[in-house]
């Protein structure tokens, strides 16, 4: 059986000085709460069978279980426990910043991938909260406070900001009175007050420049594009697989295989609760021309722009949708995660069930008016990471040992 | 909701991207498992772990009736019908490798199987990938040690296009000049674009060479950026001519068809194929090293060393393998592991700790991986040769084995839960000479493991302490210190062109 159980906080909900907290409370999640204390959710978990994995993003922080069905009842209760009374022990919360600081060294720090892709971010949204980073700013890993914590579980961590899936082996009837006398037990807070900053419309292309020890050079695009829920999301999503997705696509063919100014280009469009970035990351070879690269990238767009896509592209990305969308629900896992995912972002798990018939409504005047729309250079963020031969100098020496 | 990927940030579970990399990079190793990396808390002698409360469920999984045929020139066919879902999948295995490239070619195998895509048939590379991606099917290539694998997954109603591109890959590819000189240079240029990348993709690579010196297991499965540039067209065509045929492939499929039916149409797809012209050749024996050798990697910018610790475990078919994941299972496959537990739970030290068991036709290595920031490189690696020493001593008490035996029953299921996955399974079991009892025998075998049996186990297969090989990636000026206290010390640069040191044999 898996559980999912979406909680519609990240990022996005934070501000200067609490950066990265959403993502760091996930982590306290597992250390302990009143019932089962520090280490025990885990250890009580694995020695019933089952295991667990959470991941949080701008928008929204999950919990995901595995475990054998006759487990369920103990489930709950261990979710039932860090749900309804979290501890906050000050020793345990030094040593998990340190885990968190660790995990940002490898994803973002040494990984220049990672340290492009915040920069853009970064630039790309100068009001909204989805300018910060999930992992959090450094000097916001090392000062979060208890009673940022605290709060943060008060505000977010109440029954009515959260959607719990469960898929598997299970009777639906007898589950909900389960789940009733456990996590329906836990009071309603208020709602939290809701994010309503909107990014004003980009004036112009922002360009920005990262240097770093390195033999490639990187090349990250990112225009400011729509929100998951927006009636285009499906065109959008048709549009980034016939540019970025497998060997046949539009910018694999140009750049990689017929320019080969590239080695490898990825795209995505998904949208979270607000108008999100619809990205385009392109890795160079060592020694490569970002400026080419760059030109090369935005003539292709302007092409889609000016002259739409064929009919052939749009049923090879329907095809692809589809078939990804078939492939996501053969697990129990897939089925726990697609299903929160609309319930969160289209406010009902039955949009699901409708995935196939989306696609179809899509139309090729209608990808070619939205490329219109979105591949505006105005309203797009450059970066270019380019390959020092020497060290920085010292870049994260703040970092003391703890 | 989104197709391929998006941000989301699988925090918690980054170490999954490390599994992707390494089973290209390393492994010729099947399913690597859904789940994420996990672990366990408490050391061996840990009084609070608690007895599973439920009744387990024991019931394991069994495989489901298969379809077995051999045709006349040596192909094995292996299906299974499975119709809840419009797909199906497929896993055909080529027996020959990585270790069949001639020393200085690394990569030439893996080279060959890439270009399998890149025209084929009636086709040109262009027209290959727009009939795959036309139809929404997926197809992966993945370069092992000991053989090549190609999985592939499409719409059901696209099955006659999927046997088609598939015996196409196999038995008429073109190997077309240009493509190999593009993907000849892209292979280069990814290795070189990996360097800059997150270390854990890597480190296996540097481990496998370091410790396998003189044996095929040391080679690069993908090749380095010095042996690519000398991989010529002859080298693939001879290499293809050698060793692609229908005596060395073994195919599953598993999905939303007709066994009989399908049956029919490989046979007359791939009942032609000839067989490969060169006997299999042998993979000489590997066994654990003597004493302690370390090798420093320098990455001049590296704020986090990256660590790999071990030696040379067990094959793939050891009769004790399920007993010997059991253990692992509680040294460090999953998120209570007793290495996860001291260097991340209880210190804080890095984001992950793990050890697991790389098993192929000959034992491959036994590795305790982590990462922690500079400073604490010799905190954090002594911290977890402590937990192997007094694991491999002590052994867990009677709590932690029935935690451990509770935590892998019940993660079995959700491995050979999609068509994929058990299409790859039973090509894997095939592959290995094993049968179904290697999975409706699990739950059993794990349920009948012993405290002492699996000490016994863990004692032949866990290294050592004397007997080591350490691989640290990070900022040498600063690690050459603490490097030496553990033995003697061999240093290269990340941005050297191979992935062994220089003095050793070529590759």
């Amino acid at each position: 059986m898996a559980l999912a159980n979406w909680f519609r906080v990240g990022s996005r909900n934070e501000r200067p000085g609490i950066t990265g907290l959403s993502h760091f409370f996930e982590h306290m999640m597992f250390n302990g709460a009143k019932k089962y204390g520090p280490g025990e959710f885990d250890r009580v978990m694995e020695a019933n069978g089952g295991s667990n994995n959470a991941f949080t993003s701008e928008d929204v922080t999950v919990y995901l279980d595995w475990f054998p069905a006759s487990a369920l009842p103990l489930i709950l209760d261990l979710e039932q426990d860090r749900l309804q009374s979290l501890a906050f022990d000050p020793k345990v919360i030094e040593s998990e910043r340190g885990v968190v600081y660790s995990e940002r060294r490898s994803g973002v720090d040494n990984d220049n991938g990672g340290a492009l892709q915040e920069q853009m971010q970064a630039t790309a949204f100068v009001a909204h909260p989805y300018q910060i980073p999930v992992i959090g700013w450094p000097s916001d890993i090392e000062s979060w406070r208890m009673e940022d914590l605290q709060q943060y579980f008060k505000t977010y961590y109440a029954p009515n900001n959260a959607t719990l899936v469960l898929a598997g082996d299970l009777d639906p009837a007898r589950v909900f009175e389960q789940v009733e006398a456990t996590l329906g037990t836990i009071p309603s807070q208020p709602a939290p007050e809701p994010v309503r900053t909107k990014e004003p419309e980009q004036q112009g292309e922002r360009r920005i420049v990262v240097k770093k020890l390195a033999q490639s050079p990187l090349l990250q695009v990112a225009y400011h594009g729509l929100a998951a829920n927006d009636p285009d999301a499906e065109t959008l999503e048709l549009l980034g697989l016939i540019l970025t997705h497998g060997d046949s696509s539009r910018l694999h063919r140009k750049l990689v295989d017929e320019a080969r100014v590239a080695i490898r280009v990825r795209g995505t469009t998904a949208g979270g609760f607000d108008p999100s970035l619809t990205w385009f990351y392109v890795d160079l070879p060592p020694g490569g021309d970002l400026a080419k690269t760059e030109a090369l990238l935005t003539s292709e767009l302007a092409r889609v722009v000016k002259d739409g896509v064929s009919d052939a592209e749009l049923k090879k990305a329907r095809n692809v949708a589809l078939a990804s969308f078939w492939r996501k629900l053969e697990t129990n896992s897939g089925r726990a995660r697609e299903l929160g995912n609309a319930a969160t972002f289209r406010g009902d798990w039955k949009a699901l069930l409708d995935t196939p018939a989306r696609y179809e409504k899509v139309t090729r005047d209608g990808v070619k008016a939205l490329a219109a729309r979105i591949f505006n250079n105005d309203h797009r963020t450059v970066g270019w990471l380019v390959p020092t031969t020497a060290p920085a100098a010292a870049p994260a020496s703040k970092e003391a040992a703890r | 909701m989104s197709a391929p990927m998006m941000s989301p940030r699988s925090l918690r579970s980054a170490l999954a991207a490390l599994l992707f990399t390494s089973a290209c990079a390393t492994a010729p190793a099947p399913t690597p498992s859904p789940t994420p990396p996990p672990a366990e808390p408490q050391a061996a002698s840990a009084p609070a772990t608690p007895a599973p409360a439920a009744p387990l469920s024991t019931k394991g999984v069994t495989l489901p009736e298969t379809t077995s045929v051999t045709l006349k020139n040596g192909v094995r066919l292996l299906l299974v019908e499975k119709h809840e879902l419009p797909l199906v999948s497929f896993s055909a295995w080529l027996r020959g490798g990585a270790v069949t490239d001639p020393a200085g070619k690394e990569g030439l195998a893996a080279l060959t199987a890439e270009l399998l895509q890149k025209g084929a048939g009636s086709r040109n590379a262009q027209q290959f990938a727009d009939a795959v991606d036309g139809v929404g099917g997926e197809l992966e290539v993945v370069p092992g040690r000991e053989g090549l694998v190609l999985n592939g997954s499409f719409q059901s109603r696209d099955t006659a296009l999927m046997v088609e591109l598939l015996s196409d890959m196999l038995v008429r590819p073109r190997f077309d000049a240009q493509e190999l000189e593009k993907a000849r240079a892209l292979r280069v240029s990814e290795i070189a674009s990996a360097k800059d990348g997150d270390p854990r993709a890597l480190i296996g690579v540097y481990f496998n060479a370091f410790h396998f010196p003189a044996h095929p297991y040391g080679g690069s499965a993908v090749g380095s950026e010095a042996s690519l540039p000398g991989i010529s067209r002859n080298d693939v065509l001879g290499w293809a001519k050698a060793n692609l045929g229908a005596d060395r492939l073994i195919l599953s499929v598993v999905g939303d068809f007709d066994a009989k039916l399908l049956a029919a149409k490989l046979e007359s797809a791939l009942g032609g194929w000839a067989k490969a012209s060169q006997p299999l050749p042998t993979v000489p024996a590997t066994a654990p090293t003597k004493g302690r050798h370390v090798l420093l990697v320098d990455k001049p910018d590296a704020t986090q060393t990256y660590f790999a610790i071990g030696n040379t475990g067990i094959r793939r078919t050891d009769p004790d393998r399920v007993v010997a994941e059991l253990g692992n299972t509680v040294l460090g496959g999953r998120f209570t592991s007793l290495l996860n537990t001291e260097l991340r739970v209880k210190t804080g030290l890095t984001y992950g700790a793990r050890s697991s068991l790389q098993s192929h036709l000959q034992p491959g290595t036994v590795v305790l991986t982590s990462y922690t920031q500079t400073a604490s490189t010799g905190r954090a690696i002594d911290l977890a040769l402590d937990v192997l020493t007094r694991y491999r001593q002590e052994g867990m008490d009677d709590a932690m084995l029935a935690s451990a035996k509770a935590y892998v029953l019940g993660q079995f299921p959700p491995t050979l839960e999609t068509g994929e996955q058990l299409a790859m399974k039973l090509s894997e079991l095939a592959f290995y000479g094993l049968d179904a009892r290697d999975v409706n025998g699990f739950a059993g075998d794990v349920s009948a493991a012993s405290r002492d049996g699996v000490r016994t186990v863990l004692q032949r297969v866990l290294p050592a302490p004397e007997d080591l090989t350490f691989v640290l990636i990070g900022k040498a000026e600063a690690l050459r210190d603490v490097a030496r206290k553990y033995g003697p010390v061999t240093e290269m640069k990340i941005s050297d062109k191979r992935f062994a040191p220089p003095a050793a044999p070529g590759r």
